[in-house]
């Protein structure tokens, strides 16, 4: 196909209306040709000027108050994670040179029972941080479980939806993970028997199409068990006949691949 | 020289000429910055458009609602992702809603839900607001797509509404209406173009 028959389908791709064949073939064309994907962007602005067609709506106020309190939520779980544990402050020498011999003793045998006192407090504090967390870690798994389970269906449910395995490779070897993503690109990767990823380092996935530089996806860290999941949106060039790595890279993630491969599919 | 209208939220019009700065360019960056309050007057001028395009697509207020909430949530944790010089807020929210609220669609549709969404969605109240009070300009914007749309064929006009708001592909929409494959590209590119320029021709700066 020439290049003028790919400028010929951007329309219909800024609708989403390709048939799948079309829009493989398509994704394959942008991924190496600028000029269509600058010419893509400027339908896709015409497609939403279509929004302003349909009459506005006023959603219930409910749904500001559940948004909100949803990212506070988010915020308060991540800034759990961060936090650091309160430290219990050091007890001040005593100064007990201005007391006489009785007012040493029982300087020393209030700072005793204040050290008592203290050693209780600790004890306790750690008892319920432990319950805490575990509360924590149990809540935090639940949802979870329920939030991957509930996208895993719903990008299955989408017709076109596509799972592609994932084998591990070099320190990977023995880990596995399924890539599964629908026509729009919404993905879920599911991995596991990953090696724990050391401090200060996390996974990220990739997407590689021909010979270009690695697309960036996000990075996530697998639990103790080596299980991890990430959700993530596969672009469109890589949608169908893309390669999909993984590597282990700094906290937040590279812009280009510093490690080597753990995970990719294709192989 | 002729006024040209944003389609981002703007106080005033725009001149062409001028570079336009769109305020949610910087709400964006902001909520990238974790910034609760910027997310919050994002969805405040978003809200409308927003559910008027899902409660089109799924006709029905309580899966609409639980997506508008979703997307924002995506805002949320993607706003980092948005790139200034790829599009506009308005393109990427609009764009992230639409997508959304058309997996959904799938969805239901796949659990053959359909058919008690519809009745279910007959009963909801979808009654439509103006927005005037809200954004003079965007109530504006309206005007000018509609006035472009209503200027389509209907042969060209049917097969854009079928794909944007009920997620057809183009055998789909062939096979709805009876119309050979050949045929509904050719008029949905033809319908695409003429709506750009239209567009262009009111001055609508994208």
């Amino acid at each position: 196909m020439a290049h003028e028959d790919y400028k010929e389908m951007l329309p219909a791709r800024a609708l989403s209306a390709l048939d799948a064949a079309d829009e493989r073939a398509l994704d394959e064309h942008l991924s190496d040709c600028a000029e269509c994907r600058t010419e893509l962007a400027d339908w896709e602005s015409t497609a939403a000027a279509l929004a302003l067609s349909v009459s506005p709506v006023e959603p219930s106020a409910r749904v500001r108050d559940r948004l909100m309190s949803a990212v506070r939520n988010e915020r308060r779980n991540q800034e759990w994670t961060k936090s650091r544990v309160v430290g219990f402050p050091q007890a001040r020498r005593a100064q007990w040179t201005a007391f006489g011999r009785v007012g040493a003793i029982a300087a020393a045998v209030l700072f005793l029972v204040l050290i008592l006192w203290a050693v209780v407090l600790w004890q306790e504090n750690r008892s319920l941080r432990h319950q805490r967390d575990q509360l924590y870690a149990q809540l935090d798994y639940v949802e979870k479980d329920s939030q991957v389970s509930k996208e895993l269906l719903s990008i299955l449910s989408t017709p076109g939806a596509k799972a592609t395995p994932l084998s591990g490779s070099g320190p990977g070897a023995g880990a596995s993970a399924q890539l599964v993503y629908n026509p729009g690109g919404r993905a879920l990767l599911l991995a596991n028997r990953l090696p724990p990823a050391p401090t200060g380092k996390e996974y990220q996935l990739w997407f590689i199409v021909g010979n270009n530089p690695p697309i960036p996806g996000k990075t996530f860290s697998p639990d103790e068990g080596g299980q991890g999941e990430l959700s993530d949106d596969v672009p469109r060039q890589a949608r169908g006949s893309g390669v999909f790595a993984i590597t282990l890279e700094p906290v937040g993630g590279s812009s280009a691949p510093t490690s080597a491969i753990y995970l990719r599919s294709g192989l | 020289m002729p006024l040209v209208f944003s389609l981002g939220y703007t106080d005033k019009p725009l001149l062409r000429s001028e570079q336009p700065h769109d305020q949610d360019v910087d709400l964006l960056k902001a909520v990238a910055a974790r910034d609760e309050a910027a997310l919050g007057q994002l969805y405040d001028h978003y809200r409308l458009i927003l559910f008027g395009v899902l409660m089109r697509i799924l006709n029905n207020r309580e899966e609409a609602e639980d997506v508008l909430q979703e997307v924002f949530l995506q805002v949320w944790r993607r706003a980092a992702d948005f790139d200034e010089n790829r599009g506009r807020p308005f393109t990427w929210l609009v764009t992230l809603a639409r997508s959304r609220g058309i997996d959904r669609l799938r969805a239901l549709a796949s659990r053959e839900r359909v058919a008690t969404m519809a009745e279910a969605g007959a009963n909801e109240a979808s009654e439509a607001v103006s927005d005037a009070a809200t954004d003079a300009i965007r109530s504006e914007q309206r005007g000018v797509v509609n006035s472009a749309l209503s200027q389509l064929p209907e042969d060209q006009k049917r097969p854009l509404m079928l794909a944007y708001f009920d997620g057809l592909t183009q055998s789909e929409i062939a096979l709805q209406l009876g119309a050979p494959l050949g045929t509904v590209k050719t008029r949905m590119r033809t319908g695409m173009m003429k709506l750009r320029e239209l567009l262009s021709a009111r001055g609508q700066y994208f």
